[in-house]
């Protein structure tokens, strides 16, 4: 019959298929949770208003899991090693365009309040929202703003290097001397007392090493845009 | 009916539907197109789906950010700060996979010279 | 009010991805994915998560199109 040779079998019954499977999935999902379930920040939420900082995220991300940072630290560095792998850096990509007078002039007028913002919100990561990682970020796309506009800026090399091995090596230092003082990896060993909950100094080493995390994303950050564009490929 | 909307229920079930629509508009792109960016495009925005996914289901409208001042000490009003950090890694990592598979991209590009995975069949170029 | 910040916030969203995705040529693609981004930046503070929205939208407006921008503009020039 025509109707058999039009509608092949496995298309029919990939589409009984797929209808079978979102009818489960959404069966499933679309349970609601009631409000009154006891969720598992309510004791970290406790324990943070005697042991803390003022940001709950940040107290999570540097001191109650602060090897998981460690690991995504490791994560970073290698897709930045990757990248600068593949590209070739004998070569260079000439940009053949000057840039436009207005261009010019207001890329170099943005350039230090974006780095003064982006300094303001890697310290004061433990009061506000924000942190090392937002604020790294946002340096690292002031240095882009120039990159793009400006045909002979170029960061070097050797700087960028020296920067990103120093802030490596003292998150482990950090934690190596917590180990040394108080038998636990990455323990807070200054002081920190409930009493300066709200200050800038206060929460022992947590706002130390979110700095030295800022400078290790941020200039990693730099160094992948500044091989994107500067550099040509391996052929 | 702006009443009837704030319910949690109902905004549970929006935020489900809402990102699995945006799941499935990701992977729509992931098999049918053939422009290899465009792969990197739909699964960029499949990664945004299952973060939303997982940060719209705890909304409850009397609960606040997780924050504490010297003046609002009252840890029971607030948000779970577990998936906050979570979701904050997962960004970062998934940025710098991406950039990874891009540069691979280009590197076989220039190799090759073709950019449709429709051609990607032979071993030897 | 906040029910309906969401739910038309989802309907953009998911409008703006599927026109991204059909699109014949890359520029346009990869414009329409920074709206991704920025849709998701609103719906990650009215869920109470500041933090998370601030990452997002240095993240997803200015290193990830930037990597797409730039292999727009290696993959232009012939081999």
């Amino acid at each position: 019959m025509n109707l058999k040779r039009t509608l092949q079998t496995s298309t029919l019954s990939g589409f009984t298929l797929s209808a079978i499977l979102i009818v489960t999935f959404l069966n499933i999902l679309l349970q609601n949770i009631p409000s009154s379930v006891q969720r598992v920040g309510d004791e970290l939420l406790k324990l943070n208003t005697t042991d803390g900082v003022s940001n709950a995220v940040t107290t999570v991300v540097v001191f109650f899991r602060g090897f998981d940072t460690l690991g995504e630290i490791a994560v970073l560095f290698i897709a930045s090693l990757g990248i600068g792998l593949m590209l070739n850096e004998n070569k260079k990509c000439e940009i053949k365009a000057e840039s436009n007078f207005m261009l010019k002039t207001a890329s170099k007028l943005l350039f230090p309040i974006i780095v003064v913002y982006g300094i303001y919100v890697m310290v004061y990561g433990h009061l506000s929202p924000g942190g090392g990682f937002q604020g790294g970020v946002i340096i690292a796309s002031a240095v882009m703003l120039l990159l793009i506009s400006h045909k002979n800026f170029e960061l070097s090399h050797s700087v960028v290097v020296i920067l990103e091995t120093f802030a490596g090596i003292s998150y482990v230092f950090i934690g190596l001397i917590g180990l040394l003082i108080l038998d636990v990896f990455l323990a807070n060993f200054l002081p920190h007392d409930v009493s300066s909950m709200g200050l800038l100094l206060s929460g022992g080493i947590i706002p130390i090493i979110y700095i030295v995390v800022g400078i290790k994303v941020g200039s990693e950050m730099s160094m992948i845009a500044q091989d994107l564009i500067k550099r040509e490929n391996d052929v | 009916m702006f009443e009837y909307l704030n319910q949690t229920e109902i905004i549970q079930t929006i935020v489900t539907i809402g990102s699995m629509a945006l799941l499935a508009v990701g992977l729509f792109g992931l098999l049918t197109q053939k422009h290899f960016i465009k792969i990197f495009i739909s699964i960029a925005t499949m990664e945004v789906a299952v973060f939303l996914f997982f940060l719209g289901n705890l909304f409850h409208k009397d609960l606040t950010a997780p924050i504490l001042t010297k003046a609002y000490l009252d840890v029971s009003k607030m948000n779970d700060p577990i998936p906050h950090a979570m979701v904050l890694t997962a960004i970062v990592i998934g940025m710098a996979v991406l950039a990874l598979g891009v540069s691979f991209a280009i590197e076989y590009y220039k190799l090759t010279g073709n950019t449709q995975v429709d051609k990607m069949n032979k071993m030897r170029h | 009010m906040i029910g309906l910040i969401i739910l038309a916030s989802f309907v953009g969203i998911v409008v703006v991805a599927f026109s991204a995705i059909v699109q014949n040529t890359l520029a346009d693609a990869i414009i329409l994915f920074m709206g991704v981004g920025l849709g998701s930046v609103i719906l990650f503070f009215v869920f109470g998560a500041p933090d998370v929205a601030l990452t997002e939208a240095v993240i997803g407006s200015g290193i990830s199109s930037l990597i797409f921008l730039m292999a727009l503009k290696h993959l232009k020039s012939q081999p």
